[in-house]
């Protein structure tokens, strides 16, 4: 591994890192200075554009070109929401910058603004995270206090204010049009795009949901530059980037690396290998949403958006959660159906039925009371709620939102790659009976 | 149980606040019912129908709200609230043991407030903490790495 | 304007529509249940997906707008979009929704209302699959009484959100909402919150399977045996445009008609419930006579006769003896002949009055639904055919004068205060024309059987100057004849015409000469959506005279 230096986490093990002056100690709010003296608002667009950041949310989307969008001619208010709510299973890392480094994500949060010309912003955290919710008004307050948010911030003429919002239970509010709605007040139920956000989100005005760890790589690509940013990892995805490694792992954590390192040197180097020297069976690579890989399948993969998507997987929120050979697949791939199916927010037929019929088969196949059809039927199942494996049998992208992918991709990589096992089961429970 | 016939909230000005920050009144529904709950430990009908006026909807629609988040109680749950996660991370490592005992010593199952009103459980999903599997939370509070030895002092001490 | 094509069909489109809505103007099938025309696009049951030319995947329909392409662009070098309603994905894809909505569906068709106006049942005949592959046990829950006549099957319903919507958007009154979330998600109440709306029928009629159900229907009739007739409204001045079902001359529902000149797509629970007032009126089956404080039945010839004896002689008596009741509950053309009967037979003999009109309160709902605070169905037709209509005809006829009168039955509700009740019994001579024992009926000497409001025909002058067709819904009785026949033949009785007319078209046709608004305004012509009358002012009194002579 070639070193790295970490740039989110690198002051984290501080005590006092959650701090205003802790943060301040170790260059905070610099990039903020820098932006107010130097640059107009189109330069930081340019800036972050020319960095290639992605979003670290899952989808991947490029930040720069994502504010583009904002009509130019609105006469509408914009909006800045962080999206807080990371829910997805394996994944933490959002959860460390809250806790850890909460002030780097709300200058990122006010470069974004500025950017945007936005002059509310929202924290969205989800409402489990009640430590991280507390430590999070603490450093508004400071940065309320000190003038780096409300009127004329530093001097500039600039005003912008921060709401922090706690969602109350709902994975679904993570997904940004579900968010939002949530924001107005109302259930988690993504609206349908178009139109999309940036046109049309909260209160139906140009807003834009970003990622916390998104919003924290902003502050040091203006104090370093687009250029030092892209020199970080490969092409295909630049910057540093939180890796959640959770699982049969003996030193589960968050790790940050470059975008593409290997997946093996983050299971074995940095997640100190499976416990008990087990061998490595499957991993998700990006959370519970992306398709599992075999241990087979790992060798050489770089955890980049492309090369993810190259192995039919995805980067999603880089939660890598590790299952050794002890772990029976059929009961994983029932975990995973079961949350999907509590998650589902339930307007899309395929989502809502489909995912508890999901349920239903894969209980039946782990009672011993399976078919050989059943496993078929998973297939069929999969694909016609969110199919995106195999094209020929069908279109992709059948709901709302992409959380029918989300259900998809996973529950059927997990058929398709240990078939043998779901086999197994269904042949014992025929020997039973 | 009983529901309370009206609902005032004790911190007016904190309600002021809420209502302050949004651009409009709805959009500080989430965070009236948080503060309602904090109050009465559950959401009762006539909180839903206070924070329902605050916020000038019907409360149907508000309804329509409470009843989607998981984290939002119509009825009394136990002074200990457990919620054991049993998501993937956490049941690969040994969260339905954690499930099993509380079960048992306290004779209830998801959803249940046990008979003294101490302790209730409910399975959630992932807690966003994966790395310190499994994760028991406690009313407010997440504690992690947990075995049902860990567990029991725990619940003894709060 | 942007061109397109749907399977093999060009069409040229208002920019901004959406496919679907294309589809549907153009009746090109696409199969869907969360769209409705007059509600916000939510396209959650996906069953409206397309192909659409240039797109990775399928698309909802309902959601997809329709813009211009710059001519490079072009598809095919001149369209705009291509669309594929029915290629093997698209049908794939319909029989994939459906399997997934019939998983936890009943299958009770055969006991369900909705059943021959299903689109559940319509589709997946369709569109769907042969045979259920769902071999888990279905989701089961008690149907629940929702208020205002309403009660859902939750075993039925797909979550379209319709109702809900409907309450949110149109009613404004949010009574209905989304319980829970999931698969375990239920429309809902909240506590005593009931569904409480003067519009709230109208999810029945939108719910696109059985899941809403009338409490007013509920089991007594199947779809098939009903036969529809499109009508309208006479239970307030609106004229909403409505569907009558009936069997064997019995109605059993009433549903609203589209008409976006007036009710758009929806009626009121006074009109969808109202035909139980007049069934539960006390019927009159044959011509009566009055005889030892009572009534006994008399012929047609004999009613006539009677009629003649009565008002002929006053034709040449003293001035004013013959008041003429008039009722904005009868059609232009019944209210045409009495105008005629009164100003160029009585002539100044005769005074036109009517009982006061039956208001209420207006309601306006945000969405623009609208009942109007005049609940007669025609008083514009009254003002127009009886200009000289005395409105304090109390005051004006004076008490002990000797008089004959002769008056249309109003509104079933129709009550009749001390004043009026004395100035009826206070008549020489009282004729009623009616279909029921109304307060006024009971007082009358001579009672003439018309038809009930269900029977009538002809057409009615909405509040905002529309002309509309009155079809009736059920057929005349034994013994009933037509208002304006009645009045024709009080005229050719009493005033020696010849009138034949033959049909309530023919004096539409004459009403049309005689009323310029009113010329061309012919069944054929307005059709069943109604037309403006010609020139919308009102006629002023003189005028209308002018035209009766
Ligand atoms: C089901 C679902 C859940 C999601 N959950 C989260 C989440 O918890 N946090 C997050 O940042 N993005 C989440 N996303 C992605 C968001 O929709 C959105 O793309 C992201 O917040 C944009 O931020 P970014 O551009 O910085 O990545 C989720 C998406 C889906 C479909
Ligand atoms: S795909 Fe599932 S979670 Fe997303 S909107 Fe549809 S039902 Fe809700
Ligand atoms: S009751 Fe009918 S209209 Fe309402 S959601 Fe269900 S299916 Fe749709
Ligand atoms: S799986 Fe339990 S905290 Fe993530
Ligand atoms: S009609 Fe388009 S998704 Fe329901």
């Amino acid at each position: 591994m070639a070193s790295f230096e970490p740039i989110l986490t690198r002051h984290i093990h501080r005590e006092d890192s959650h701090t205003l002056s802790g943060y301040k100690n170790v260059g905070g709010y610099k990039a903020l200075e820098k932006m107010f003296k130097t640059m107009a608002p189109d330069e930081v667009i340019e800036e972050v554009n020319a960095s290639n950041l992605r979003g670290r949310g899952g989808a991947g989307f490029p930040t720069g070109v994502k504010w583009g969008f904002i009509p130019k001619d609105s006469h509408k208010p914009t909006y800045l929401i962080c999206n807080a709510d990371e829910s997805e299973p394996g994944t933490f890392k959002d959860r460390l910058l809250l806790n850890k480094t909460p002030h780097m994500m709300l200058e990122g949060m006010i470069i974004s603004s500025y950017a945007i010309d936005c002059h509310l912003a929202f924290i969205y955290i989800r409402g489990e995270f009640y430590q991280e919710h507390k430590i999070l008004e603490k450093a508004v307050e400071e940065a309320y206090a000190t003038n780096l948010l409300g009127n004329d911030i530093l001097g500039s003429g600039f005003d912008l204010e921060v709401v922090i919002h706690r969602g109350a239970g709902a994975y679904i509010c993570g997904e940004e049009m579900g968010l939002i709605e949530s924001l107005e007040g109302k259930r988690g139920w993504p609206r349908i795009k178009p139109p999309f956000p940036a046109i049309e989100g909260y209160l139906r005005c140009p807003t834009i949901v970003s990622n916390v760890e998104t919003l924290a790589c902003l502050p040091h690509i203006l104090n370093r530059g687009a250029d030092w940013f892209k020199s970080i990892g490969s092409e295909k995805g630049s910057g540093p980037k939180l890796y959640c490694i959770s699982g049969r792992v003996n030193n589960p954590g968050v790790y940050e690396e470059p975008l593409g390192i290997l997946l093996t040197d983050l299971i074995f180097k940095r997640g100190g290998g499976l416990i008990d020297g087990r061998e490595l069976k499957a991993v998700f690579p990006g959370g519970s949403s992306s398709a599992i890989l075999r241990a087979d399948e790992i060798d050489g993969l770089r955890m980049d958006f492309d090369s993810l998507s190259a192995a039919k997987t995805m980067l999603g929120s880089a939660g890598i959660i590790v299952m050794d050979e002890t772990v029976d697949m059929v009961s994983v791939c029932l975990n995973i159906a079961r949350f999907y199916a509590h998650e589902s927010c339930g307007q899309c037929t395929p989502c809502r039925e489909g995912t508890t019929w999901l349920v239903k088969i894969l209980n039946r196949i782990y009672q011993g009371n399976g078919s050989l059809n059943d496993i078929d039927m998973i297939f069929e199942i999969t694909d016609n709620i969110g199919g995106l494996i195999d094209f020929s049998k069908g279109s992709f992208g059948k709901t709302i939102c992409p959380f029918g992918e989300a259900v998809a991709w996973p529950i059927r990589s997990f058929v398709e790659k240990f078939k043998d096992e779901f086999i197994a089961y269904v042949a014992k429970g025929v020997e039973v009976s | 149980m009983a529901q309370n016939r009206t609902f005032k909230f004790t911190n007016p000005q904190r309600v002021e606040k809420i209502l302050s920050q949004y651009p409009d009144k709805r959009s500080a529904t989430l965070p009236l019912l948080h503060l309602a709950q904090e109050q009465e430990g559950y959401l009762t009908s006539a909180a839903i129908e206070a924070v329902a006026e605050l916020v000038e909807i019907h409360p149907g629609e508000m309804m329509d709200t409470v009843s989607f988040y998981t984290m939002f109680y119509t009825k009394p749950m136990g002074k200990n609230h457990v919620q054991v996660c049993q998501t993937l991370s956490c049941s690969l490592n040994g969260a339905d043991s954690l499930v099993d005992h509380i079960s048992e010593k306290y004779k209830i199952a998801h959803g249940d407030v046990s008979q003294d009103g101490k302790i209730s459980l409910v399975k959630v999903e992932c807690l966003g903490s994966c790395d310190t599997a499994p994760v028991i939370r406690i009313n407010d509070s997440n504690y992690e790495s947990m075995t049902v030895e860990k567990f029991d002092k725990i619940v003894e001490s709060i | 304007m942007p061109l397109i094509k749907i399977d093999d069909k060009e069409i040229e489109v208002e920019k901004g529509i959406t496919v679907l809505q294309a589809a549907i103007d153009e009746r090109i099938e696409i199969p869907y249940y969360c769209y409705h025309p007059a509600l916000s696009i939510v396209g959650s049951c996906r069953m409206c997906l397309v192909e659409i030319e240039g797109m990775p995947k399928l698309q909802v329909s309902c959601n997809t707008t329709i813009g211009e392409l710059p001519p490079e662009r072009k598809k095919d070098g001149k369209y705009d979009m291509i669309v594929r309603t029915q290629t093997e994905i698209v049908k794939r894809e319909r029989e994939n929704v459906l399997e997934f909505l019939l998983l936890n569906h009943p299958l009770d068709c055969p006991v369900c209302d909705q059943a021959g106006e299903c689109y559940l049942q319509d589709y997946s005949y369709k569109y769907g699959r042969a045979h259920s592959r769902f071999l888990e046990e279905k989701r089961v829950r008690k149907n629940e009484y929702l208020g205002s006549n309403v009660i859902i099957n939750h075993n039925r319903c797909i979550m379209c959100t319709r109702c809900v919507r409907f309450t949110r958007e149109i009613s404004g009154t949010n009574e209905l909402f989304v319980q829970a979330r999931g698969d375990v998600s239920k429309i809902s109440i909240f506590e005593d919150k009931s569904l409480d709306n003067m519009l709230a029928g109208n999810v029945i009629d939108i719910c696109p399977v059985g899941a809403l159900l009338s409490t007013d229907y509920i089991h007594k009739n199947r779809f098939w045996n009903l036969e529809a007739k499109k009508s309208i409204c006479t239970d307030c001045s609106v004229g909403c445009n409505i569907l009558v079902y009936s069997q064997n001359n019995r109605i059993y529902r009433l549903n609203a008609r589209e008409n976006h000149n007036v009710n758009g797509y929806f009626i009121c629970d006074i009109g969808r419930y109202g035909f139980h007032r007049y069934e539960d009126a006390e019927k009159v089956t044959s011509p009566l006579i009055r005889s030892d404080g009572g009534f006994k039945p008399i012929s047609w010839e004999g009613a006539l006769k009677e009629i003649y004896e009565q008002f002929s002689m006053s034709m040449s008596g003293e001035k004013q003896q013959i008041v003429g009741i008039a009722s904005p509950f009868h059609t232009n053309e019944s209210l045409f002949m009495f105008g005629r009967l009164m100003n160029n037979i009585f002539k100044d003999k005769s005074i036109i009055g009517k009982l006061p009109f039956i208001e209420d309160y207006e309601i306006h709902f945000d969405s623009g639904f609208r009942i109007s605070k005049d609940r007669s169905p025609n008083r514009k037709g009254l003002l127009d055919f009886c200009p000289n209509l005395e409105d304090e005809i109390l005051q004006k006829v004076k008490a002990g004068e000797v008089r004959l009168c002769y008056a249309l039955d109003d509104g079933v509700d129709r009550k009749l205060d001390e004043e009026w009740e004395s100035f009826f019994k206070s008549q020489r001579f009282l004729v009623v024309q009616t279909y029921a024992m109304t307060p006024l009926a009971k007082l009358a000497h001579l009672i003439l059987l018309g038809p009930s409001p269900m029977e009538r025909e002809g057409t009615m002058t909405n509040d905002q100057g529309r002309i509309q067709w009155l079809n009736p819904s059920v057929s005349l009785t034994n013994k009933t004849r037509p208002d304006w026949e009645i009045i024709m033949e009080f005229m050719n009785t009493v005033g020696k015409r010849e009138l034949k007319y033959t049909s309530v078209n023919e004096v539409n046709l004459e009403m049309g000469e005689r009323f310029p608004d009113y010329r061309g305004r012919t069944f054929f012509k307005i059709g069943y959506q109604g037309l403006p009358k010609k020139n919308i002012t009102t006629s002023r009194p003189s005028e209308g005279r002018q035209a009766i002579q």
